[in-house]
């Protein structure tokens, strides 16, 4: 028999030291740093606004009004058009129900529609990559879903189910559970932003804990599959998640979260010193850079103390966010990367933000403290350009926070 | 998703199989005139439409050029170079009848919103009907459609189903469908049929346990693989004719088979869920239900037919969810 002409073709990230990430964990890991980017930023919003529900509220409120203003009837339309919803499937809790099963398969959000009729439709999940965040996300989820049934509603205006939250993996619970039952069949009261975590009418299905899943779908199976057979690749979702993820968790609550801050400095100075804190804790245990070394195939010619250990990260991390980006500099001096604030800011181009290069510049100037040592710097040039520069180097600051 | 302990499921469920079970249904409704609409649905469909006499309907599949099934459907012989084509899918098939038209005198619109229909299954449905309707429908055949009145209105009764039970459709005036189903729920309360009204059950449960499947299990599937030999009309010429003549002689690596699930519930298992034979990824699952005829956990699978013989042990999914390959019917 003769030998195959080559070795079978699979996708991957590439590290910069030829470690290759397949394609399913490098979505998994980008999914992950969205999330741990969403959850820093809630903790700007929980200094900015001490009070739970306040916040929660107004969180909720942006959420809504944005997800209703970005879905136009012709997006809706075109969305029934891709899933090839009948005609005959009655709008309401039916599709906002397939809408939103859609998004969590694609985020890797891991579980099955219990129930999907009518007059009553249970969502339940085993896993959420956003279960680090707090509730306050679990809320203004509700609050997006609201947007979805009041967009599917029979009469176009206002929603005929209550919503209710209630499992949240976020709260500790063991499954997420989304129950959404029709108003005038359970004789239900319509709700405010703050009451969607309730019990629902009819009893749930609890999955015991052997047959929960692991992974959603795509990483399961390659492919999610909707109640009509209609199907998207990995590929697919994974593209969608590097936009849109960032819509609904960062761009969203970040509308309500800076106005709950006195003026755009302090919003600023507290948004820094929070990202900065993530920053320098992301590596302070010896063995998370080891593991990181590992991940990445780091070879021991790369002593500790080397900036070439953030560079790699830095490159890898934005490889497997989807952001074009250009090695232009990689030695034991410094390590330059191009990338465009266009793309690095506008993941979704229609919701560009700023925030990004705030945020990681915050972020990644603290890590490298730690991840190699307080020698080293990172910082973003060209922020107004066409063309921004990510550089770790090596700098003396006398005021360095 | 539907579970042994459903109550409400497993009594509309067996309404159907035991007495008279109803419901609202619209497929989508393609309707097709012109002097070539015979010639035009014999080249889309594998089965011979054309042989269909006036009142007279046949189950169908439409291959892509590769062979591949992407429709299945029921095309009824409505009149004269009249045709209606119910299918789930209409603004899909318009776009596939738009490129394979080819200067036909044939014109196609979508009349899903004009027309709606009630099903009316079971094995007293046939008495549910002659009390409806105006014509006795006690000498239709399988697959027939005769013109009837239900209070006045005018209506089609089509003798057919997706429930393996006898079964009867009724199609009337979209305007009319109100008055229609009024007369049904009256009919009905003499016989004690009931209404059902969860999804899964009519669309799923039923239909499964027959071996009926949607088009999203035969989705991609040549009809050879989906054990429809029957349908396809080999004397004349359809579109992908020449590459299914391909699969039929080559023999065909994947078949559509049944599946029988040993867990008492199957949460873990998704449409696309992989199916494995001694840890060896040997296909996918189609479908899963509870079926309360059956009384298991059922579905179909897409499996490597030569490593996976009907009988063949497997697992499901990444709980390894234990499972074996069976014929395609259940009850």
């Amino acid at each position: 028999m003769p030998l195959k002409d080559k070795l079978d073709m699979y996708k991957g990230v590439e590290t910069v030291w030829g470690k290759i990430i397949p394609e399913k964990e490098a979505y998994k890991y980008a999914l992950r740093q969205i999330s741990s980017f969403c959850a820093n930023l809630f903790q700007v919003m929980r200094i900015l606004e001490p009070d739970y529900e306040k916040r929660t509220e107004a969180i909720c409120e942006i959420a809504y009004d944005m997800n209703m203003s970005a879905s136009s009837e012709e997006y809706l339309n075109s969305y029934y058009d891709e899933w090839n919803i009948p005609e005959f499937c009655e709008r309401s809790s039916w599709l906002g129900a397939i809408f939103g099963d859609s998004g969590d398969e694609y985020e890797n959000m891991a579980g099955r529609v219990i129930q999907f009729t009518r007059d009553r439709v249970e969502k339940e999940l085993d896993t959420c990559p956003w279960d680090i965040v707090g509730s306050e996300l679990c809320n203004m989820t509700t609050a997006m879903f609201t947007a979805n049934f009041d967009l599917c509603s029979v009469n176009n205006t206002e929603n005929e189910v209550s919503l209710n939250m209630c499992e949240a993996r976020g709260c500790g619970d063991m499954h997420c559970r989304v129950v959404a039952e029709r108003r005038d069949v359970f004789n239900l009261p319509k709700q405010g932003w703050l009451d969607h975590m309730g019990t629902p009418a009819r009893e749930c299905h609890v999955t015991p804990r052997e047959r929960m899943v692991k992974e959603g779908q795509l990483l399961r199976n390659g492919v999610y599959s909707n109640a009509f057979g209609e199907e998207k690749t990995l590929e697919w979702a994974y593209r969608w998640v590097a936009e849109k993820g960032w819509v609904w968790s960062v761009s969203f609550p970040l509308v309500a979260i800076r106005d709950m801050a006195s003026s755009d400095e302090e919003f600023e100075r507290i948004f820094k010193i929070v990202f900065s804190t993530a920053g320098k804790n992301a590596f302070i245990d010896p063995f998370a850079v080891e593991g990181m070394r590992s991940w990445l195939g780091v070879p021991r010619e790369i002593d500790d103390n080397d900036g070439r250990l953030m560079g790699g990260y830095i490159k890898t991390q934005l490889d497997t966010q989807l952001v074009p980006n250009e090695l232009v500099r990689f030695d034991a001096d410094e390590v330059r990367i191009k990338v465009q604030p266009e793309s690095f800011n506008g993941r979704f181009p229609m919701a560009p933000i700023d925030e990004l290069t705030t945020g990681f510049e915050a972020l990644w100037h603290n890590m490298v403290k730690t991840m190699v040592s307080p020698e080293w710097s990172c910082w973003f040039e060209g922020k107004d350009d066409d063309d921004m520069f990510i550089i770790v180097g090596k700098k003396i600051d006398k005021k360095m926070i | 998703m539907l579970f042994k302990n459903d109550q409400a499921a497993r009594a509309q469920h067996n309404a159907v199989r035991t007495n008279i079970g109803w419901y609202k249904w619209t497929h989508d409704l393609v309707e097709v005139k012109g002097k070539d609409a015979a010639g035009f649905l014999d080249y889309l469909y594998v089965n011979a439409i054309a042989k269909a006499g006036i009142g007279r309907s046949k189950y169908t599949t439409m291959l892509n050029d590769a062979g591949q099934i992407i429709d299945d459907v029921i095309v009824t012989h409505i009149g004269e170079d009249y045709y209606w084509i119910s299918t789930l899918y209409a603004p899909q098939l318009i776009a596939w009848m738009d490129q394979k038209k080819d200067g036909r005198d044939v014109t196609y619109q979508d009349i899903t919103s004009e027309v709606d229909m009630y099903a009316v299954q079971g094995p007293n449905s046939r008495a549910l009907i002659n009390s409806l309707a105006a014509a006795p429908v006690d000498g239709m055949k399988r697959f027939m459609m005769i013109d009837s009145v239900i209070d006045g209105i005018a209506v089609k009764v089509h003798k057919s189903g997706f429930t393996g039970e006898e079964g009867y459709e009724i199609y009337c005036a979209m305007s009319d469908s109100g008055s229609i189903r009024n007369a049904i729920v009256n009919a009905g309360k003499a016989l004690n049929a009931v209404e059902l009204t969860i999804l899964e059950v009519y669309v799923r449960s039923l239909p499964v346990e027959k071996g009926f499947a949607l088009r999203q299990d035969l989705y991609g599937l040549s009809p050879y693989e989906a054990d429809l030999d029957w349908s396809v009309d080999l004397s004349k010429n359809f579109a992908g004719k020449e590459a299914v003549l391909r699969v039929k002689e080559e023999g065909s690596q994947y078949k559509l088979v049944g599946i029988e699930y040993e867990a008492e519930s199957y949460e873990d298992i998704a449409q696309r869920e992989r199916v494995y034979y001694q840890g060896v990824d040997v296909g996918f699952v189609r479908a899963a239900i509870y079926g309360y005829t059956a009384d298991k956990n059922i579905g179909f699978a897409v499996v490597e037919s030569s490593k996976v013989p009907i009988g063949s042990k497997v697992t499901v999914g990444e709980n390894r969810s234990p499972a074996k390959i069976v014929n395609r019917i259940w009850v």
